[in-house]
This record gives C-alpha cells, structure tokens and sequence, in this order.
C-alpha cells in the first residue's frame, strides 16, 4: 500500500517536472517568435522609414521660378491620405525602432525614437487638420530628429572610418 | 585558430562595409571636401522644400550656359537666419562657394553664397560632416 502510494508521488513529481519543462520551451519559443529580426536597422530605415519621410517632405514646401510660385501641398483627399498614412507609419516606425534588435544598450537611441514618434503623431494631426504650413514645418522638424539621431550613430562613425 | 583569424577578418570587412553603406544622408556620401567650388549664377529657381531647400543658379560657360543645383539647409534653419523668399528673387546674381558631388556633376553643397550688396550669407547644414569653413555671420 505504502510502496503503491510512494510510486504514485513519483509519477506525479516526474510528470509535474515533464510539464513545467514543456511549458518553459512553449514560452520560450513564443517570446522568441514575438518579434523577426530579419530586417536589420539599416534596411529598417531603407525600406520602412525613409520611403514615408520622402512623401512627407514631397507633399509641402514651394517651388519659386520665374512662371511664379508653386505650392507642393496635397490639393487633394487622395494627396492627404497619403500623408495622414506617412504620418502613421513614422509613429509605427517609432515602434519598430524600439524594438530590442535596435534599441538594446542604446539609451540615447530610445529617445530618439521616441521624439520620431512624437512628431508622427503632430503630422498626423497637421494631416488630419489639412494644415500644409503645420506639414511644412514638421517636415523640418522630421529632418532634425533624423538628424540627430545620424550624428550620434552614423556621422560620427563615418568621421572615424573616414579618418 | 586560423578559422577564428578568417571570421574575424570577415566580420570586421562586413562591419567596415556596412559603415560605408549607411552613408545616404551624410556630407561625405554625395559630396566631395576635394572639389570646392566657387561659381557665380544668376538665380533661376529656388525649391523651398524639406529636408534640404535647392537653389538653381545658370552659370555662363564657355560651351554654353549651365545649371548648377545647390542644395541648402532645411528651409525653417535658412528661415530662422533669415533667409526667406525674398532674400533671393529669380535673377538675382550670386557667388556659391561649396562642395561638388562626388561624380562631378553640376551639384554642390552650399556653405556660403554672397548676395550682389557684399553680404554673405551661410547657407549650409550643419553637423553632417560638412567642412565649417563657409559659415559666417548668417549662421
């Protein structure tokens, strides 16, 4: 009775044990599967952010020839969907640059990030508002957060691969 | 030991190569601290447009007049030094020194332009790279 009993407690113990291992490699496999790392941060601001800063930029601003002066701004619904869909992917980029892959051991980075996002969501709203002088200047304020963020991680790399 | 000797040298290529491919935005990817330039034009053009604005001047060549692309700060930077619309109206004639592009094309960097009245103004962008030597009072 007794020796039935102690070979009941190790089937369960040994099973528990099978169990809580199986349920650590079912976690481990799903945080790993949370995210893709396949693209990388250089093909992240290729692919995913730079096409999106470009219509911004080429959707404001004026052209001045001797014909007169040409607005750049959206006259259209369809043009300001565009931005307003820009605007929402630099928010989403935001994210994406936050991402582990990206961000690990990069303080500086995160803020980057997220003043990138930051100014997404104000040319959201400049897009939501038809605001082109808002889309304009936001646009200028796009370039310098891109810009700041190159010259801690890329210009300077450069200047020291250059020298 | 001699495998470890190849990796290495393998990662250290592709870490030096990847450096130099990330190079889109700065100074020393489109431009050339080489080739200053300092060329005179009459505006023809100006893009008022993010992130850089574009001044177009048409330069008298012996083969026949050419256009020279300029490209500038971004328009609120050359805004808040006050260089607006009217600062350059079509026609007026100024002297660009900058930087050519890399494949010698008729496109440079501008630093400096210097208006018909002797003032000069700094055009350029700054913390890409660029040589400082064009920024003056306008900066």
């Amino acid at each position: 009775m007794f020796r039935s009993r102690k070979k009941s407690l190790n089937l369960i113990v040994l099973s528990l044990g099978f169990l809580s291992c199986f349920l650590a490699a079912c976690d481990q496999e799903r945080s790993s599967a949370q995210y893709s790392s396949t693209i990388n941060t250089k093909q992240t601001m290729n692919w995913v952010l730079d096409p999106h800063a470009d219509l911004i930029w080429e959707s404001s601003g004026f052209v001045m020839t001797d014909q007169g002066v040409q607005s750049l701004a959206p006259t259209t619904d369809e043009g300001w969907d565009a931005v307003r869909n820009a605007s929402a992917s630099i928010v989403e980029s935001g994210n994406l640059l936050l991402m582990p892959h990206h961000a690990t051991g990069r303080d500086a980075w995160i803020g980057y990030a997220r003043r990138l996002q930051a100014t997404g969501m104000e040319l959201l709203k400049a897009s939501e508002n038809r605001d082109a002088q808002a889309l304009f200047d936001l646009g200028g304020q796009l370039y310098v957060d891109c810009q700041s963020c190159h010259n801690q991680y890329l210009v300077k790399a450069q200047a020291g691969l250059n020298n | 030991m001699k495998n470890q000797i190849l990796n290495l040298t393998v990662v250290l290529i592709a870490m030096l190569l990847s450096k130099v491919s990330w190079s889109h935005h700065s100074f020393a990817a489109e431009f050339d601290v080489n080739r200053p330039i300092e060329i005179t034009g009459e505006v023809v053009k100006v893009q008022w447009i993010n992130p850089h604005a574009w001044i177009h001047i048409e330069v008298e060549n012996p083969d026949g007049n050419v256009i020279w692309k300029i490209e500038g700060g971004t328009p609120n930077t050359l805004f808040r030094r006050g260089i607006t619309r009217h600062t350059l109206p079509i026609g007026t004639v100024i002297v660009v020194r900058g930087y050519q592009v890399k494949s010698g094309g008729f496109a440079a960097n501008g630093r400096e332009i210097t208006l018909e009245d002797g003032s000069k103004l700094f055009v350029g962008t700054s913390g890409v790279g660029a040589p400082d030597d064009g920024a003056g009072e306008g900066r």
